[in-house]
């Protein structure tokens, strides 16, 4: 059954489309991940123009973040305040990141930013990853258990230098403001250029640099995820008008059944499995975007409407 | 006996008057205004037209039907990848000021065959002779052969631009017609039909009519929001967002 998605300008099969949420959402079910990472590569390869991919799924993260959090709120996963110092540097950053995205866009430079972005983040995400997860496994076999340090010492001593001091009860931390702020800041940027949460930076940066409990890192992250997104969307909707509701509102259905799903089969996974699959996964993106900017493409130009890209010298 | 010879006069002229004309030629659209909804991946149309009677009986002498259908023109950039480092990167472009957004050629033999191109170029027929220039940046300028040629195969590539693949059927009795094929990509705005009868590799008769393709209802009015109230319509995505993400978080619970 094909629709005309008015603001994408093309006709798209719908259950194609839900199909390819379905496929996303079962995926990110079963490693824990947003999955805008993997549906905005998926939805350009379907066709659609890569910057509609990128704007309209700022929307549907935002949607698939808020049916996730819900449950994490309940279990009081979600530090409230940590969130809204995360959000103020990923304001700022979401902003930079649509603006650049807008300035490359009139330039024609937008799809090789976005291809470089995946390519450079996925590349080393996937790579500690799945050397991270490898270790695990290989300690396991050996029956290695690892000193766990307390958490107080994990934190570097520069951390502890920073000036602006800040308390956050629920993560149990007295830290400097700037570290979230930064941190923050980086995730809306990458939020804004390469349409996704940016969960992937997130929780590592949370649990590794912030040295967060891990029974609130992930509530925390969707919490900020939800407004960071959502400011995404606006921006991408006031520069470029290149968000598509309706496909937002197409891939939603089958991301949260997939997601359901998904989560129930990852549960019989064991989790150095998991990451070493998600890592793998990961890897095979990069590689299928770094390949296509290495390859000489077999059509070197390529036509785009003025008017719809706005003029820029 | 003054109103008499008037009369005479007018039937006389009168006669005449298809004769000075040539060819008397009239053609109609299937449909003259597409609407693109939700469910639209395409339209076909159907152009028909008739060869009235002239000084040359179209029953008894051949002649030739060239039907061109042209979208509205819009600024349009072509860029090239080329190599820098180890990457392909978009380097050289080319900016065309007004290139048609659909440019669709039919005829009822191929176009050599009926007339000679000096013919088409001095009536526009056919992509190679459409009068396109290029932006410089300081003024307008002839584009680079590669890169016009380039536009062609690209919206080519889209079946916005068609030349050489459809037919106009001569039906007899000066009688034609022919399909008008437009993608789901076609953009909006008016068309203008055009449509030459040769003979002998002359021009002997032509005719424009005009198409509007539209966004209507509810695809026409949430693009509109987009482009007119973008702030507004980024607000609206994203309460729709957390309403849909609230509602699959509580359904998905139970």
């Amino acid at each position: 059954m094909p629709l005309y998605l008015p603001i994408a300008e093309l006709s798209m099969n719908v259950f194609v489309v839900m199909g390819m949420g379905a496929l996303v959402g079962l995926l990110s079910g079963i490693f824990g991940v947003g999955g805008g990472f993997l549906m905005t590569p998926l939805l350009i390869f379907a066709g659609v123009p890569p910057a509609v991919a990128v704007a309209t799924q700022s929307n549907q993260i935002t949607a698939a973040s808020v049916s996730g959090v819900i449950a994490h709120w309940r279990r009081q996963g979600v530090d409230v305040k940590m969130g809204v110092v995360l959000i103020a540097g990923g304001a700022v950053g979401a902003f930079i990141g649509a603006e650049i995205f807008t300035y490359l866009r009139s330039l024609g430079q937008v799809d090789l930013m976005i291809s470089i972005a995946y390519v450079v983040f996925l590349g080393l995400i996937g790579g500690l990853m799945f050397w991270e997860s490898m270790r695990a496994i290989m300690r396991q076999r050996r029956g290695y258990v690892p000193p766990r340090k307390p958490r107080e010492e994990r934190h570097k001593a520069w951390i502890h230098a920073l000036p602006f001091k800040m308390r956050f009860r629920k993560s149990r931390l007295y830290i400097s403001a700037l570290l979230p702020l930064v941190i923050g800041f980086f995730v809306g940027v990458l939020s804004a250029i390469m349409g996704v949460g940016g969960g992937f930076v997130m929780v590592p940066a949370m649990i590794y640099i912030l040295a967060m409990p891990t029974n609130v890192v992930i509530g925390t992250s969707l919490f900020q995820i939800i407004f960071v997104t959502a400011l995404t969307t606006i921006f991408h909707s006031v520069n470029t008008q290149t968000v598509d509701i309706f496909l937002a509102i197409l891939l939603l259905p089958g991301a949260v059944i997939g997601a359901q799903i998904g989560a129930r089969i990852g549960m019989k996974l064991k989790a150095e499995q998991l990451r070493a699959l998600l890592a793998l996964m990961v890897l095979l993106v990069c590689a299928k975007m770094a390949v296509a900017l290495v390859v000489e493409p077999p059509e070197l130009y390529s036509v785009a409407d003025l008017e719809e890209i706005g003029e820029r010298h | 006996m003054a109103i008499r010879r008037f009369i005479t006069c007018f039937l006389f002229f009168g006669l005449l008057l298809p004769g000075v004309s040539a060819h008397a030629l009239v053609t109609d659209l299937s449909n003259k205004r597409i609407e693109i909804r939700y469910s639209f991946s395409g339209a076909e149309l159907i152009l028909f037209g008739a060869v009235g009677s002239t000084n040359i009986d179209v029953r008894q002498e051949d002649y030739d039907v060239v039907i061109v259908v042209r979208g509205p023109e819009a600024p349009a950039v072509v860029r090239k990848k080329a190599r820098v480092g180890a990457i392909w990167v978009n380097a050289d472009d080319m900016r065309f000021p007004s290139a048609p957004g659909y440019y669709a050629v039919a005829a009822t033999r191929p176009l050599n065959e009926i007339a000679n191109p000096v013919a088409f170029a001095s009536y526009g027929i056919g992509f190679h002779n459409l009068p396109l220039v290029a932006d410089s940046g300081n003024g307008l300028m002839m584009p680079d052969p590669e890169f016009r040629e380039a536009l062609f195969r690209l919206r080519s590539g889209d079946g916005l631009y068609r030349q050489e693949k459809d037919d106009v059927a001569i039906i007899g009795q000066g009688l034609f017609r022919t399909n008008v094929h437009l993608p789901a990509n076609v953009p909006v705005g008016e068309f203008i039909v055009e449509t030459f009868i040769f003979q002998h590799g002359s021009m002997r008769s032509r005719n424009r009519i005009s198409l509007t393709v539209d966004k209507e209802g509810f695809e026409r009015a949430a693009y509109n929001f987009a482009h007119g109230y973008p702030f507004w319509y980024g607000i609206v995505a994203v309460i729709v967002a957390l309403g849909a993400g609230w509602l699959a978080g509580v359904l998905g619970k139970k």
